[in-house]
């Protein structure tokens, strides 16, 4: 059952915005994969990151921890973290751990990209 | 003086599950397994899965300190328009540093000025998930018991 069960793969989206798409488990396990994912956007020169939550399966406490210590990274580097593609449970749980005041949130991928300006 | 019988509560499954890593996402599967008769709406059943995997996280970290050998045991019941989920370890007898030790609420502002590590996020979700939690010692035994009103 250890076995990662998440891939993330970077995507430039234009300008300084770098998508990750996130497909599997968040959990504490998936933190080597994110980091590896935010080094690669950071030196692409991504001033904003976007993740994509639209493959998500599975989500826990150690996984909302680590988006903990991403947002650390990103605002160590001013850079700006936002999401789309959560579903209605995991948007709660992020409006419940105030993780929405820190990443905005959209509703898709249109929208996140619109308010990039690319 | 008079009183009204409640009928018992009815057991749905019962499970044990060796503390190993991910075994969390077998607890939750076969719960939302169990209740899937109940009619409990989407939104509530996530909830109740989310509270499960954490509670059966804790159990396995925290109660049987990651020992695969030491069991996790679950049961599922059904009492009028509540579900009841219990959750044991066998850490009673060693109960220090468990997550409900801990009154620090976490706080996502403290965390980001490093004020408060990352984690720390499980018992804070379990109770935001059902609508009561219940914590119990015999022995060795330490039990969580969740309740979610179905409705």
């Amino acid at each position: 059952m250890d076995e990662p069960r998440t891939t993330m793969d970077v995507r430039q989206a234009g300008g300084l915005t770098a998508l990750i798409d996130i497909r599997g488990d968040v959990t504490a396990a998936s933190e080597p994969m994110l980091m590896s994912a935010y080094e690669e956007a950071d030196r692409q020169g991504a001033r904003r990151l976007v993740l994509n939550f639209g493959g998500l399966d599975y989500m826990n406490s150690g996984g909302i921890g680590m988006l903990v210590t991403l947002l650390v990274r990103a605002n160590r580097h001013h850079q700006e973290l936002a999401a789309f593609g959560l579903s209605r449970h995991y948007r709660e749980i992020f409006e419940l751990t105030r993780l929405d005041e820190a990443i905005t949130i959209y509703d898709n991928e249109q929208s996140a990209m619109a308010d990039s300006g690319s | 003086m008079s009183s009204i019988a409640r009928p018992a509560p009815r057991r749905l499954t019962s499970f044990a599950l060796a503390s190993l890593p991910g075994n969390e996402r077998v607890a939750l599967a076969r719960v939302a397994e169990s209740v899937a008769g109940l009619g409990l709406p989407a939104a509530r059943l996530d909830k109740l899965k989310t509270a499960v995997a954490e509670a059966t996280m804790n159990a396995m970290e925290h109660g049987n300190r990651n020992r695969s050998e030491l069991a996790v045991d679950i049961e599922v019941f059904q009492s009028g328009a509540e579900i009841i989920v219990t959750i044991s370890d066998r850490g009673g007898l060693n109960d220090a540093g468990r997550p409900e030790d801990n009154a620090e609420v976490p706080d996502l502002v403290r965390k980001l000025n490093g004020e408060q590590g990352p984690r720390g996020w499980g018992l804070f979700l379990i109770r935001h998930m059902v609508d009561a939690v219940d914590v119990t010692t015999e022995g060795e035994r330490h039990t969580v018991r969740l309740t979610l009103r179905t409705g």
